[in-house]
């Protein structure tokens, strides 16, 4: 056990026991979650409705998007690991985006969102089951083994997921999760 | 005292304190449900080794027919051939994909094989029956928890192969009862992963030095 003590921006606290990472003060936290989140939040837009891989097959086209991968699942009869896809490159990120838009836009200006904590554990739970690196890594797997059947063209959705991946990433590791608590603390009892 | 009591600062389940397992405040245990976000207060993950191994062994269950059944089938002017993980990483080794080849192998083979391994070792480390250094074990946990996604880019593959090789009389491609069985191998041992409580590992290193300790019975 330590006793939690500030530290300036853009320092952390280690601790004594087993060396782990303790705490951060990430440097703008708040402003930079919101920024990336809200980017992620309008790329999922595009990468929903415009295909990843477009490919051409003699006379046939085929498309890809992530909604249409998980429907495909369903269809030819693997509905439970269609859910799954649909869970894990869908709604996860969505919830985790969304999320953190909720609860940091208002603590950016000292107020805190009706229901912020509920939501802000609904983060934390869902944080390791996004998945959408892993769906990416997928991605280019695919592309090697679809190389030998048909011409393929990356599509718009395929450089959108791109930095939709980054955003997620840079919005998630914005801000050290203990900060965010601890924010919401201070602007409930402030309320 | 011992020795690591005299090194470190004293730990919160000593003095009735427990860290919420969401949020991380620091509360007496007495209070039940923490102060701050609500969720129910436990020195240690409650009955962690035991979850741990029985979603463990389920999981081992499940490697089985994972990597016996095919994961999908192609129909390719209608002759069916079906794969398996274990073909469809020969198949990409064979074209001269070594690269591809060592990352499927990576995420489908070596990383739930890993995982199933470390977590067995942890659990045994936490009842004492192998001897550890916690520092170690804290690290071969955080590489579990942070590998475990990995394999489910098998899953991704099957999913979007499924959706686009979809080509009439030519070429289809559905999928198999592998891929489910494969997909509940990965979220079985990541929930396995988020169930164990590396504080386990220190409670068992404080006991060995300082026999009096009760800890340990935190769990």
């Amino acid at each position: 056990m330590h006793v939690a003590e500030s530290v300036s921006e853009g320092y952390g606290v280690n601790c004594a026991r087993c060396g782990a990472t303790l705490y951060q003060n990430r440097p703008a936290s708040l402003a930079r979650v919101s920024a990336f989140s809200l980017t992620a939040l309008l790329l999922m837009t595009v990468v929903h409705t415009s295909p990843f891989i477009i490919m051409d097959a003699g006379s046939l086209r085929t498309t890809l998007t992530l909604p249409g991968a998980a429907h495909a699942l369903i269809s030819q009869g693997s509905a439970l690991v269609g859910w799954g896809v649909a869970v894990f490159t869908i709604l996860t990120p969505l919830v985790l985006a969304g999320g953190l838009i909720y609860v940091c836009v208002p603590l950016l200006f000292g107020r805190i969102a009706p229901g912020a904590m509920f939501v802000a554990r609904w983060i934390s739970i869902t944080e390791p089951w996004n998945m959408i690196e892993v769906f990416l890594l997928g991605v280019l797997v695919s592309l090697l083994k679809l190389g030998k059947v048909a011409e393929l063209q990356f599509g718009m959705g395929f450089w959108a997921f791109g930095i939709l991946m980054f955003c997620m990433a840079a919005g998630v590791a914005a801000i050290d999760k203990k900060e965010l608590w601890d924010r919401l603390e201070v602007a409930k009892t402030h309320e | 005292m011992n020795e690591i009591s005299e090194q470190f600062p004293p730990r919160g389940a000593s003095q009735g304190l427990a860290s919420c397992h969401i949020c991380e405040k620091v509360s007496p245990i007495s209070d039940v449900k923490c102060r701050r976000c609500g969720s129910h207060l436990h020195f240690r993950k409650p009955d962690s080794i035991n979850r741990t191994i029985a979603l463990m062994i389920a999981a081992v269950v499940l490697y089985i027919p994972a990597n016996l059944l095919p994961i999908l089938t192609i129909r390719e002017l209608g002759i069916a051939r079906e794969k398996t993980i274990m073909s469809g990483l020969v198949e990409f080794w064979q074209m001269g994909s070594y690269p591809i080849a060592i990352v499927i192998f990576t995420a489908s083979i070596m990383i739930p094989l890993l995982k199933i391994f470390s977590l067995l070792w942890l659990c045994g480390a936490a009842r004492g029956l192998i001897p550890c250094s916690a520092k170690v074990m804290g690290k071969v946990y955080w590489i579990t928890e942070l590998m475990g996604r990995w394999s489910m880019v098998d899953i991704f593959v099957v999913a979007i192969l499924v959706a686009m090789v979809q080509l009439g009389n030519y070429m289809t491609v559905t999928p198999g009862p592998g891929a489910l069985a494969f997909a509940g191998v990965v979220i079985l041992t990541m929930f396995a992963a988020m169930s164990f409580d590396p504080k386990l590992l220190w409670d068992r290193l404080e006991q060995k030095t300082s026999p009096d300790s009760n800890i340990s019975d935190c769990e």
